[in-house]
């Protein structure tokens, strides 16, 4: 579709860039004891993008300016997470950013570079939507400026992810010189077409992987991570771990099943040409998750313990893109929902109690079951559904998971994703342990303002509720799948 | 042989050389400087390969301005003709192999694979036909590359600039 028309399927990103042009003007405007302002216009205008990206579920699968970009239902379910992601940051971030506009400006402009990500179909769209996530996401992580550790973890960032884009520009340039496009489609016709040699294909294949790797915070490309994760402040570092890596992980898929891989039968891809790509996938899924819970094990800060927590979880995910099928892409997009609401719920947990704490370490959480109840068994909650233990969220969205691979003869792999299990149930309990079992002599209770504890009943109740009923979020993250098939 | 493939084989050979100068050398600001005489011989590789506008565009943006950059970076850092800052280097034996793994993957990819080549054999300007691609098909990553400076921008001047209520 050409430019022109292509702007009527176009509207939450038009509205989103608008908005951040409006709210850079309004700020001017604005006294210095009122910036707190920009914060309500942008939950108003991602609220807004929310719902005209919603709007866009049922229309046919486009593809628009030139081929740059696709509207699929596919696109319109990681847009509607990654904005809703947002959102709840936005909503942590509120008591701690009251001074800086600047930091709701950039969360909006990441905001659009997400919605662009999982809708990209050009390798050139896709340096420009990463770089646009990943830039802002260098300046959110060094924003508290006079914390030496928030300028270590974005100079840290900045450095590996310079690198990790470097690689992937590189690969993408094999992929042009080997198929003579840009436009994924075409790439993936080029390649079945000419039946190209496995060698090149797989080098590019690998250092793409590289790229997004680093976006998604696998391991080998997961060094940034712990350091970043707790320099940065405990929203951004929420927000890390779950938009970007949303957006990040539906490139990633959207990338396998075009460049890599093609619909075969009605549920099926198979590959373009017969490089090991599910092994490769299955391996660094072993390692990632492996890593990420041997080194949360020994973890003291309850930040660098979640960012660790991050790495294995991203492992599980990754668990079932080697199935290349609907069954494990519909099970990662239903886990990603249930992890984006138990992450935040954590790290909100973190956020709202380190000022009555006064430190991020996990003993200083020792008896918080007696200061503040339902603080505690909130964060209990959210450890027991990170681990996947029933009733809760994680418990269902670990079953899709390993379902999905084992269906397809992983055993192996899906032994190591239990014992991994295993491994977690220890760092999450332990939190539990400390929170309950331990106890001070006096117990000084903590009084938490509404509006901390309005916020965790809104998270807490969708990790409830998607444990006993989840039916119509697994069926949604099916349908928007379907469309690669045709239908 | 001709002469533009002497000339070819000269910048090969000069570009080479102070790639491995930058690599190599233990003073930073050497290093610096060798930089400007691989940056160049690149835009002149550009130039055989027919893409006068990247040569140009190599140019500015690489010898104008980030090796400018980078000078100044390294002068401010130390005293100005205090050259003797010692860049950091690892294991030769490691880097070595490593260097010869890659430089075997890649030398098998580039000999091997059948690229699909494009390059004009007569040099013609490229300049407008950059110019119409990016107001028609690649519009849309040109107009997305405004809102992502407009975003660094702002990123930018928060982190540079001072706060009024502190100090």
């Amino acid at each position: 579709m050409n430019n022109l028309n292509s702007l009527q399927y176009f509207l939450p990103e038009l509205f989103l860039s608008a908005s951040i042009l409006i709210i850079i003007i309004v700020d001017l405007l604005l006294k210095k004891d009122k910036k707190i302002i920009t914060a309500y216009l942008s939950v108003l205008a991602v609220l807004v993008a929310f719902f005209l990206a919603y709007r866009q579920y049922n229309y046919a699968f486009t593809s628009l300016f030139e081929g740059m970009i696709v509207l699929d239902s596919f696109a319109v379910y990681f847009k509607v997470l990654t904005a809703l992601s947002t959102i709840i940051v936005i909503f942590i971030s509120m008591p701690a950013f009251r001074r800086h506009s600047e930091y709701y400006i950039l969360l909006l402009v990441v905001t659009l570079g997400m919605f662009l990500m999982v809708e990209v179909n050009d390798l050139l769209m896709i340096i420009i939507a990463m770089e646009m996530v990943g830039i802002i996401s260098y300046v959110l992580a060094g924003f508290n400026k006079f914390n030496m550790k928030s300028n270590e973890a974005s100079l840290k960032y900045v450095l590996y992810g310079a690198a990790s884009t470097g690689v992937m520009a590189f690969g993408f340039s094999y992929i042009y010189g080997l198929t003579g496009h840009t436009n994924l489609f075409a790439i993936q016709q080029a390649i079945v077409g000419h039946s190209l040699q496995p060698l090149p294909v797989f080098i590019a294949f690998v250092m793409v992987v590289a790229g997004l790797g680093y976006k998604i915070a696998m391991v080998p490309f997961h060094f940034w991570v712990p350091d970043v994760y707790e320099g940065a402040p405990t929203p951004i570092t929420a927000f890390l771990s779950v938009g970007p890596k949303a957006a990040g992980i539906a490139l990633f898929i959207r990338f396998l099943i075009t460049v890599v891989a093609h619909p075969a039968s009605q549920t099926t891809f198979i590959q373009n040409v017969q490089i090991q790509a599910p092994l490769l996938l299955a391996v660094l899924a072993v390692v990632t998750m492996t890593l990420g819970n041997v080194s949360a094990l020994g973890q003291k800060n309850i930040k660098r313990m979640l960012g660790y927590s991050a790495i294995a979880h991203v492992g599980y995910m990754m668990m079932a893109l080697v199935v290349f099928n609907t069954r494990g892409f519909t099970a990662i997009m239903f886990y990603m929902v249930v992890y984006m609401f138990m992450n935040f719920g954590a790290f909100w947990v973190v956020q709202s109690m380190t000022p009555h704490l006064g430190s991020e370490d996990i003993s200083a959480y020792k008896g918080l079951g007696y200061r503040h109840p339902l603080t505690a068994v909130a964060m209990a909650v959210f450890m027991l559904s990170l681990t996947g233990i029933p009733p809760f969220a994680g418990f269902i969205g670990k079953v899709y998971l390993f379902a999905a691979i084992i269906k397809q003869n992983w055993y192996t792999l899906a032994v190591i994703g239990v014992i991994n299990g295993v491994i977690s149930l220890y760092y999450y309990a332990y939190v539990i342990k400390v929170m309950f079992l331990d106890r001070d002599e006096e117990i000084k209770a903590i009084s938490v303002p509404l509006y901390d504890r309005v916020l965790l009943w809104l998270l807490l109740i969708p990790v409830l509720a998607l444990g006993v009923y989840w039916g119509p979020l697994i069926d949604l993250a099916h349908n928007s799948i379907g469309f690669f098939f045709g239908n | 042989m001709e002469a533009t493939q002497v000339l070819f084989w000269f910048i090969a050979v000069v570009t080479i050389l102070s790639a491995g100068i930058v690599a190599f050398s233990s003073k930073l600001i050497h290093s610096a400087f060798a930089l400007l005489a691989t940056l160049v011989g690149f835009a002149a590789f550009y130039v055989y390969l027919g893409a006068d506008f990247l040569a140009v565009a190599q140019i500015m943006i690489y010898v104008g301005g980030i090796l400018i950059l980078i000078i100044f970076g390294v002068m401010m850092t130390h005293r100005i003709y205090d050259t003797s800052k010692r860049t950091a280097h690892n294991s030769l034996i490691l880097s070595l192999l490593g260097g010869a793994a890659m430089a075997a993957i890649l030398g098998m990819i580039i000999f091997r694979s059948p690229w699909t080549a494009t390059v004009f054999k007569t040099l013609k300007p490229t300049t407008s036909m950059i110019g119409t691609s990016i107001l028609t098909n690649y519009l849309l990553p040109f107009e997305v590359i405004s809102v992502l400076l407009l975003g660094a921008l702002v990123g930018a001047v928060y982190l540079a600039r001072r706060e009024e209520d502190e100090e």
